[in-house]
């Protein structure tokens, strides 16, 4: 999404700039290409755009270029200074009122908040109704006075945020002062904010200093493009359809303004080094998505160029795994997946067949899911293990086709098998009689039908999988209104509490909302919204990862159970081996999008045949987990 | 195995004490007309913390751990109790003496993506440690001792390390370069929050093994703050499970979790995943 | 509703502020600007309210506490003290005369180019990637639009070429006022091409940052969630991606209300619309003090206002402000 969003804005940029650098030239030299004083008036009155003048003429018979190019450079000049000194006050109040916190920063707080609601053009006007002399300096001064508050506060936030984060911290510990802090670890990463905020203050007291003029309020003695609207404007300049005296003007401010608008799109890519070296590495760490993917694929040796092969070095600081199994860790060399008949006692429901995801990256493709065949059976809980990077999330979410763009399905098919008729579905087929669905070829209204009633998923954090700004009763409401249209409203409520008591929350809870929830809570939740259709599947990708380890317990206890009285089968996904040798039936390892282990849990627990897999089980014992 | 080393450690000099550490923390509910109610993070916690010698504190989260580790860093004010380094009383949260104090004191923190500042290339990060604590130095000094610092976390070849921008490097390079930085300041205490929750499994032992490494050749006064029993059990000699902000269980760490005494601490060890359950079963 | 309580008296604090503001303005600034005034109208004015001028501006010799404490006390009465321009009307009564027009041509334009925007910009969001992108720098390019400069340029197209509409005034000079159909319609009739202008001035700020937000929360989770639960594109749409966007822009409206006040009084000036905005420019060019501060005054309670329903309107929808402690 990041990426694709970028690529056009740098085009955004350049439009920005160009802009920005030809009203620049314009103010620079543009009083050399005119031999008009502006203020000169002449005898040919109100005269449209002609060769001697190129913009024609106003009432009294000043040449209109010759005021455009002389209050481009006013105009610019007060924006300019109003921006910087707007811009330094905002700084000072942000960034160490966010800092420092206490009582400077309430202060501090109050008096942003003081300016910022306090309506500034109105200020502004009856600040300079009073000025004795309104000079542009003091019409900049008083702009800027008037401006500052709304980049202060955003600055004071980003400072809070800033704080926070663990690098400020570690900065801290290591002994560095405060001084230094603000300014070599925090302000370098407001920059961004720094910068945008200028621009806007400086299209903000462009704008300013044109309204004031245009009021008469400026000083009329200079020319600027305010003035030059103000007179075409007393001059009733627009009866007349003299379009060349009070167009110019304003569409100057208008273009420059959109063009620092423009620029604004692209500071972040200038400013943030993650975007200068290559975007696909970008995140590649972070995620266990498509980019992870892009980097263990690529191998640590390729995609930082110039690592010498990590071979060489008896050590293990790579996240290539390889190494610590010992086998060779370049690519194209793995040793061959090792599949061991499944032994199940349900019917098959979903197969995935020589499954292949792509992200085509920007200069070569990766193959996040490379060639996996896997089968789902009834009421088995088939544990999918792999760390960031292995390409389980993007298979996951490929039967769930959720993949985002630019994933993209390049070969192989996902079939489900759909039998059982469903009570008060919208769909009912007979008991008994099977169906076998195309996953990959439904349209998107198929699909919806059988989304959630058919698999339903658990995502990894509740916290950020419940809407925070619905009752959880909502959730559970969208879902039975879209699904089983018939069911009466107070059907539907008792369905969500009795679904709540299912997962040991009291039902009083469906009128709460997810924030009055502890973490473990928002986890039944989540998992009693995707029972309440009674699906078939249910994909629960890291359900406790982000639990601790006793109401992980509770959670994993509780899944059980409700198998056993439900009857669905679980893809559960996970990078905890032990807790998946642990809970489920069969086993499939992972590692760089391929498959590298399938079997039954216990022979894979009893007897690791791939090297990855031997790896993996013996670094959970050397770092003393139970197995 | 490392555990042979734990088992072999003998009971190193007591470097960093604390006695009776107490935080509370302001929370936004008010309590009467003008105060806030106070949460203790941390109650009554004292521990040692020796030579050579690896402890762990084990908790979950919100246990208070962390800011365990974030008082004895100093890097917050004790509502009560005392610190002593080297058997001498110490405050000093702020100011020379603070820098002074991190001279000996350093500490790790949990997230390998987000403690090292994006903005600044791993040459800035090692150079203001080292002369903060190396006083002024010249460039080429800087570098050299920077490359040292890199080679001394097992990052080869260091040069390759020195110039990069932190997120062109894998979380477990990150972790090893926070170490680094920690390590610039010659310190005779690391306390290391969390240093693989965040990590890949397979890196997991690498990094432990490293911080084993340290405690043996700098002679590193360990603190190992995790949740999880099983690499307490593996790398450290002592063991402490915090519970609610206060420690519940203490002991060496075999002990620990061979044979736990404290209710809580056996909640914890059969809520861990085992497979060994089915096999049983 | 402690979040509330802490906003409300935040907001009194702020109109105390700018009542406190609007009292040191005339006495803090450089030169004089008063004893100027008086010396310059000395002789040419009513000697009365040569008077009101001085007394409303303390130009007794008593102690800026005294003064202070007069000015608060003369405002609780709502006295805003005589206007100099139209000696001697009271300026609460042309404030008053003034504020229907500005709310009602202001007020209602606001609000219908903050829902234009916001449902545009959620629409562009959902569709970002596809042609409609290539909206993006149009918007941006209005957003930077002068409002008056928009109102010009509208008036030279529709008013002066094509005549659809009038050029200036509320209402067709000589009507009289009242509730009858013929004033109504007039009123209506005028007042279509200022809402117009500022609607356009004014929409494509809210279309951008809400596009930004709805972009940013279509990755989120819960989105994923809506839309692994099957539910229609629209519900994905409104029910959890827009609800959550527009949260910040609440707050933004708020904020920017100021703005859009501030231009929309440039827009009265061209249209010689007889609201606020005219009659502070008149204010201005008749150097009537009194008239200034007052309406600078109104202007500012009448943004507090603004801000203080908007936060309400939060509450509503943001259910983690009603959390209480």
């Amino acid at each position: 999404m990041n990426l694709s969003r970028l690529v056009p804005a740098s085009g955004k940029v350049r439009a920005g700039l160009i802009i920005a650098i030809f009203f620049v030239l314009l103010a620079a030299f543009g009083p050399l290409l005119t031999s008009y004083s502006p203020q000169a008036s002449g005898t040919e009155l109100l005269q449209p755009p002609s060769g001697t003048h190129w913009l024609g003429t106003t009432q009294t018979g000043q040449d209109v270029f010759a005021q455009f190019v002389y209050g481009a450079r006013v105009s610019l000049g007060v924006g300019l200074v109003a921006g910087i000194i707007s811009q330094i006050v905002s700084v000072l109040v942000g960034v160490i009122g966010g800092y420092f916190r206490g009582l400077s920063d309430d202060l501090l707080y109050i008096l942003t908040a003081v300016f910022l609601v306090v309506p500034g053009m109105p200020l502004l006007i009856v600040l300079t109704g009073y000025l004795p002399s309104r000079g542009m300096v003091s019409v900049a001064f008083v702009i800027a006075i008037t401006s500052w508050a709304g980049s202060a506060r955003v600055l004071r936030a980003q400072t809070m945020s800033l704080r926070r984060r663990e690098f400020v911290e570690a900065a801290r510990a290591t002994g560095e002062s405060r001084t230094r802090i603000v300014f070599s670890e925090i302000m370098p990463n407001a920059l961004p904010l720094i910068a945008s905020g200028f621009l806007f203050s400086v299209i903000g007291a462009v704008l300013a200093e044109a309204g004031l003029s245009f009021l008469g309020l400026g000083s009329l003695t200079t020319t600027s493009w305010g003035s030059m609207l103000y007179f075409a404007q007393s001059a009733q300049a627009f009866l007349y359809g003299a379009w060349w005296w009070f167009v110019p003007p304003g569409l100057a401010i208008a273009v420059l303004g959109a063009g620092l608008a423009l620029i604004n799109f692209g500071i972040d890519e200038y400013s943030n080094p993650r975007l200068r070296t290559g975007k696909s590495r970008g995140r590649a760490t972070r995620t266990s998505g498509p980019h992870a993917a892009a980097l263990s694929t690529a191998g640590a040796a390729a995609a930082a160029s110039g690592v010498d092969a990590p071979g060489t070095a008896p050590v293990l600081h790579e996240d290539g795994v390889g190494e610590v199994a010992g086998t060779e860790p370049s690519e194209g060399a793995a040793a061959a997946a090792q599949l061991r008949p499944i032994d199940v006692a349900g019917e098959p429901i979903i197969e995935v067949r020589n499954l292949k995801v792509d992200y085509p990256g920007i200069d070569r493709v990766v193959h996040a899911v490379d060639d996996v065949s896997i089968t789902l059976h009834r009421g088995e809980i088939l544990g999918l293990a792999g760390e960031s990077g292995s390409g389980k999330s993007t298979l996951t979410n490929a039967i769930t086709r959720l993949l985002r763009n630019p994933a993209q399905v390049t070969g192989g098919s996902i079939t489900y098998h759909r039998t059982r008729a469903r009570p008060g579905g919208s769909r009912g087929t007979d008991p008994g009689s099977a169906e076998s669905i195309d996953l990959l070829g439904l349209s998107t209204e198929e699909l919806r039908g059988y989304r959630w009633d058919e698999i339903a998923i658990v995502f990894q954090s509740a916290m950020n999988a419940l809407n925070a700004v619905t009752s959880v009763g909502a959730q559970f409401d969208d879902v039975l209104r879209v699904h089983r249209p018939t069911m009466p409203a107070r059907e539907r409520e008792a369905l969500a509490r009795t679904m709540l008591e299912k997962v040991g929350i009291d039902s009083d809870r469906v009128s709460s909302y997810p924030h009055e929830l502890s973490g473990g809570m928002k986890q039944r939740v989540a998992i009693a919204i995707a029972l309440v259709l009674e699906p078939d599947v249910i994909i629960m990708d890291e359900p406790t990862t982000a639990l601790d380890l006793l109401i992980q317990r509770e959670v994993l206890d509780q899944v059980m159970a409700l198998r056993d009285e439900y009857g669905f089968a679980i893809i559960f996904t996970t990078h905890d081996l032990s807790l998946l040798l642990e809970v489920s039936d069969s086993i499939a390892v992972m590692q760089r999008g391929r498959l590298v282990e399938y079997g039954p849990a216990l022979e894979v627990y009893a007897e690791p045949r791939h090297p990855y897999t031997q790896a993996l089980l013996a670094s959970l014992a050397d770092m003393g987990a139970l197995v | 195995m490392s555990t042979d080393f734990v088992k072999a450690s003998e009971q190193g000099r007591v470097v960093l004490e604390a006695r009776n550490l107490v935080r509370d923390f302001r929370t936004n509910k008010r309590a009467g007309a003008f105060g806030r109610e106070q949460f203790r993070a941390v109650d009554d916690v004292s521990l040692e913390l020796r030579a050579g010698q690896v402890t762990a504190l084990v908790g979950q989260s919100g246990s208070g751990k962390s800011t365990v580790g974030r008082l004895l860093a100093q890097l917050m004010p004790l509502t009560s109790g005392e610190l002593l380094l080297n058997g001498e009383r110490v405050s000093a949260t702020r100011g020379r003496a603070f820098i002074r104090y991190t001279g000996t004191v350093q500490m790790t923190l949990q997230d390998p993506f987000s403690s090292l500042n994006p903005l600044h290339r791993v040459s800035y990060t090692l150079g203001r440690a080292l002369r903060i604590h190396g006083g002024p130095m010249s460039a080429d000094e800087v570098e050299e001792r920077s490359l040292a610092l890199l080679r001394k976390v097992e990052l080869a070849p260091a040069e390759h390390y020195l110039h990069r921008f932190p997120h062109e490097l894998s979380g477990g390079e990150r972790q090893r370069i926070s170490f680094a930085r920690a390590l610039a300041a010659e310190p005779k205490v690391l306390l290391a929050d969390e240093p693989v929750s965040m990590l890949d499994v397979t890196i997991r032992k690498g990094m432990l093994d490293l911080l084993d490494q340290l405690r043996r050749t700098e002679e590193l006064a360990v603190l190992y703050i995790t949740h999880d029993l099983g690499s307490a059990r593996a790398y450290s000699a002592q063991t402490l499970v915090m519970y609610h902000g206060k420690v519940v269980e203490r002991g060496s760490s075999e002990q620990v979790i061979d044979s736990p005494a404290h209710e809580y601490t056996q909640r914890l060890l059969a809520a861990a995943p085992n497979p060994r359950r089915r096999l049983a079963g | 509703m402690k979040y509330l309580l802490r906003k409300v008296m935040l907001y009194v604090f702020i109109a105390w502020a700018a009542l406190t503001m609007n009292f040191l303005i005339p006495r803090l600034m450089p030169g004089d600007p008063v004893a100027l005034l008086v010396e310059r109208l000395s002789g040419r004015i009513d000697p009365a309210a040569m008077d009101a001028i001085a007394e409303s501006y303390g130009l007794t010799d008593a102690p800026l506490h005294v003064q202070y404490w007069d000015y608060l006390t003369s405002l609780a009465a709502g006295d805003l003290g005589l206007s100099i321009g139209f000696f001697p009307v009271p300026v609460s009564e042309i404030v008053l005369g003034a504020l229907p027009w500005t709310i009602g041509l202001v007020g209602i334009t606001t609000v219908i180019s903050f829902l234009i925007g916001t449902g545009l910009g959620v629409v562009l969001a959902w569709r970002r990637g596809s042609r409609t992108d290539h909206l993006l720098p149009a918007l941006t390019f209005l957003n930077a639009v002068p409002y008056f400069w928009m109102a010009l340029i509208l008036v030279l197209i529709l008013s002066v070429n094509l005549g659809w509409f009038p050029v200036s005034h509320a209402y067709e000079p000589g009507l009289v006022p009242g509730w009858d159909w013929e004033f109504i319609s007039s009123v209506l009739y005028h007042g279509i091409l200022p809402a117009i202008t500022i609607i356009l001035a004014s929409f494509a700020g809210w279309v951008l940052s809400m596009r930004n937000m709805t972009v940013t929360v279509l990755g989120e989770d819960y989105v994923t969630m809506a839309e692994a639960k099957g539910l229609p594109k629209r519900m994905v749409l409104v029910n959890y991606a827009a609800r959550n966007a527009i949260l910040p822009s609440v707050t933004g409206f708020a904020l920017s209300l100021g703005a859009v006040v501030g231009g929309s009084m440039l827009t009265e000036v061209i249209f010689n619309y007889p609201g606020v905005g005219y009659t502070l420019f008149e204010a201005v060019q008749n150097q009537d003090f009194p008239l200034m501060q007052g309406l600078f005054l109104i202007i500012s309670l009448a943004v507090i206002a603004a801000n203080l329903v908007a936060d309400v309107v939060y509450v509503f929808l943001d259910p983690r402000t009603r959390q209480e402690g």
